[in-house]
């Protein structure tokens, strides 16, 4: 579309709006339709764990890489999992280089906190020795190319990485003090409890729809992330200066566990599961 | 608003002109010729003279004519020179100018003396009497501006106007850009490209130098296959008999999407 | 996915059958597929495997400089930004530049400027980032390989491309394209580039020890393979195009046929 500059020009904003209006989008969606959805695991050889996602022409290209180290000290028995997300300068002439940006830090703890709160990421299995000594999971994210809609496609991307990931596994020998590497692996159905999906919507005047492309974000008032597992709310997030109703969120929240699930059915995560 | 491609006369329509034979595609480092006796460096090209070879600057096809040889980009950033008509799209304004984003390395500039508008007035029993209405247009940012580059080099910034036949202010529609070698080819020879796409997808369309495109339709459909014939054209600019694929293609697309 | 937990160099870098621990004879360079127009908000790109390397490069420009003060008034400026994934490598990195990153985005871009034009831009820039996502040895050198295909895609116009290549020396032995255990394990890494214009060295560094017998044989080793590199890059600029042009010229003859 127009020029990717974050003044957006009235004619397409018009066009954007009076086209939504009538339920209608220039890439031929409905309001409450996905783009396509493109994903692939074990991309990268240095990785514990990887997937290149693709959302339209959103992609992002995400690792895991694995620490050993000491578990926080309120959570003795429990392994951490932590989320960062890069919003590479390569993806859009809207993204500089630098330290990560308020985008690129929304995008991780959103993608974060529907992967905490739903007890995504089995933590006590990643305990090798309570007090002592327990895994760290890093989970990068890292923007190729945007089209908007980074929320949605970085939670897709950081569950497969999740899920397909091989993580060797170590047993705590007493009289090493060390842990002992099996030669085994923690696989995905070890780490990996419930399947999170973030829900991502656009507002503009008084529309809701589905999944903003990069024009529609960029004329949005506002938006809305509902994360959610196949029966809960996970997790909420609201941007924007955009106002919703109270009729609206309830009818976000349940059209939200309803997307959730058949976007789990369509992509069916279990095929990328390690063993 | 009519558009005005008809008005655009000019060489380069010639380069992606319908042949028999697909031009050869060279990139950049590329021998062109090692005669460099009986050939000239042209478009895109330069003269290595230690090793007497004419290279290629560019990705794009090869092409002789009379003892030049040129290569025409198929990839490639705009770059303003005077006469072109573009459109812009305002990003700054102050009192003295306004700042426009026209797709190319620097902003334009359009000062309020070049958007002064020229009008007509009749007298009383019809005979017609000049008088200069003397109104500057106010554009606000945001909006779409058809522009006519007034000056522009290597070291100034390029000063644009909207005095003109068809320029100006554009309401409604939508504009996509393209990569700006390839407009050429979605005009076509004398315009028989954009023609047949107006025809068939029954859109307006107005094609600028600087890449973008405005187009309305009588509805998104219309528009959309317009949006996706436009692209199509510019992937395949390189390739023989692309006037008549495109309007094959238009036909069935039509007929597939239930639209007239 | 790494095979190894710790950091182990194996014993020897040559297996019984004479051939290197993956399977290649001493000149033969890893399986390498490039593509470009790979990231359509780029105005050039292009994306590069070799061996488990992957790498993204995506150039933008002419376009403003920021910050205003780096721009020069009477020609355009160059910014290479070279950078690593945390996951690229097998103890993650740190997400921050390191001196490291700075020092190859330099060597880049000392090989690339002198291709360019740079007079004809002033006051603005081009900006070529390289996003390395995967590393297996040699990645300065894939870098500067794609850099150039990425910045021929964006219709820069170039007086020719560059290709580069580590060559080096493991057990004794000269070998060509370095992979990562045998550029750790190894004697000597010696990364080269050839600017095609005027076919001389536009990088050049060296670690390890060596005689002058040495560095002709690597020089001359590291020529035949530039010329294959070379023909890579070439390939993925035309192949799309070219294929195209090939398709349609089918089609036609179908009709005429038809007819």
């Amino acid at each position: 579309m127009m020029d990717v500059k974050r003044i957006i020009s009235k004619i397409e904003r018009d066009y954007i709006i009076s086209n939504l209006k009538k339920e209608e989008r220039i890439d031929d969606r409905g309001l409450w339709e996905y783009r396509k959805f493109q994903i692939e695991s074990n991309v990268i050889a240095s990785a514990e764990g990887s997937a290149d996602v693709s959302l339209g022409k959103t992609r992002i290209i995400t690792g895991l890489k694995y620490e050993v180290g000491e578990p926080f000290p309120d959570l003795p028995d429990e392994g951490v999992c932590t989320v960062m997300a890069e919003l590479l300068p390569i993806a859009s002439p809207l993204f500089e280089r630098g330290p990560p940006d308020e985008q690129s830090i929304e995008l991780a703890r959103v993608v974060d906190r529907g992967i905490r709160h739903a007890d995504c990421v089995q933590t006590k299995k990643l305990c090798i020795k309570q007090g002592v000594l327990v895994y760290i999971l890093f989970v990068d994210m890292y923007v190729i190319n945007y089209q908007g809609n980074l929320i949605d496609a970085g939670a897709v991307g950081a569950l497969t990485t999740l899920i397909s990931s091989q993580i060797p596994e170590g047993i705590w020998n007493e009289k090493t003090g060390e842990a002992d590497w099996t030669g085994k692996y923690l696989t995905g159905k070890d780490i990996v409890n419930e399947l999170p999906l973030a829900i991502t919507y656009g507002k503009i005047e008084d529309i809701i729809f589905l999944d903003p492309n990069l024009s529609e974000e960029l004329v949005s008032d506002g938006k809305i992330s509902v994360s959610v597992t196949e029966n809960k709310i996970t997790s909420i997030q609201k941007s924007g200066a955009a106002t919703f109703s109270i009729d609206e969120v309830k009818m976000l929240g349940k059209k939200s566990l309803e997307i959730g699930k058949k976007l789990r059915k369509d992509l069916n995560f279990l095929q990328y599961q390690s063993k | 608003m009519e558009n005005n491609d008809d008005e655009i006369t000019d060489d380069e329509f010639e380069d992606f002109a319908d042949e028999e034979d697909s031009r050869e595609v060279v990139v950049p480092g590329e021998v062109l010729t090692e005669d460099v006796t009986n050939f000239l460096p042209g478009r895109g090209t330069i003269l290595n003279k230690e090793k007497n070879k004419i290279i290629s600057l560019n990705i794009g096809l090869k092409q002789i004519k009379k003892n030049y040889i040129n290569v025409i980009p198929l990839r490639g950033f705009y770059t303003p020179r005077p006469g072109d008509k573009v459109i812009a799209l305002v990003v700054e304004k102050n009192p003295v100018k306004y700042k426009c984003d026209i797709n190319a390395k620097d902003f334009g500039q359009l000062k309020p003396k070049n958007t002064i508008k020229k009008g007509k007035i009749r007298g009383f029993r019809g005979g017609a009497q000049l008088r200069e209405e003397v109104s500057t247009e106010k554009y606000e940012i945001g909006d779409i501006l058809v522009v006519k580059v007034l000056s522009a080099d290597r070291l100034n910034k390029p000063e644009l106007t909207t005095v003109g036949k068809y320029l100006g202010k554009k309401s409604g529609g939508i504009v996509i850009t393209i990569d700006p070698p390839k407009i050429p080819r979605v005009i076509g020879r004398n315009g028989s490209m954009i023609k047949m796409l107006k025809n068939l997808t029954k859109c307006n369309i107005f094609v600028t130098q600087n890449g973008r495109i405005w187009l309305k339709g009588e509805d998104i459909a219309h528009e959309r296959l317009l949006i996706e014939s436009v692209h199509k054209i510019a992937s395949e600019a390189h390739t023989i008999g692309l006037t008549d694929r495109m309007q094959d293609y238009i036909i069935n697309e039509k007929k597939k999407r239930g639209i007239e | 996915m790494p095979l190894i937990i710790k950091d182990e160099y194996p014993e020897r870098l040559f297996r019984e059958d004479g051939k290197r621990l993956d399977g290649r004879a001493i000149n033969e360079l890893r399986p390498i597929k490039m593509e470009v127009g790979i990231i359509p908000n780029a105005d050039g790109s292009a994306y590069l495997e070799w061996g488990n390397n992957k790498i993204f490069a995506a150039v933008y420009g002419p376009r403003e400089v920021h910050p205003h003060h780096l721009s020069k008034p009477d020609k355009g400026i160059l910014r290479v930004f070279y950078r690593m994934a945390t996951f690229s490598v097998f103890d993650r990195k740190r997400p921050a530049p390191g001196r490291r990153e700075k020092e190859i985005s330099m060597i880049v871009s000392d090989c690339i400027e002198p291709l360019l034009f740079l007079e004809l831009y002033p006051g603005t820039s081009f900006e070529v980032f390289i996003e390395v996502l995967d590393a297996d040895g040699g990645t300065r050198c894939a870098s500067t390989t794609i850099a150039a295909l990425a910045l021929a895609d964006a219709g820069v116009p170039m007086k020719s491309l560059v290709s580069a290549v580590a060559v080096g020396k493991i057990d004794g032995k000269k070998v060509v394209d370095l992979s990562g255990i045998e550029d750790k394990a190894g004697e000597a890494d010696l990364p080269i580039a050839i600017t095609w214009y005027n076919e001389e060295i536009s990088l050049l560094q060296f670690d390890g020890d060596m005689d002058l017998n040495d560095m002709n044989e690597f020089l001359d080793l590291a020529k035949d393979a530039l010329k294959e590199i070379h023909q890579i890059q070439l390939n993925a600029l035309k192949s799309k195009y070219i294929k195209l042009q090939e398709e349609t010229l089918k089609e036609k003859e179908e009709k005429k046929g038809e007819k």
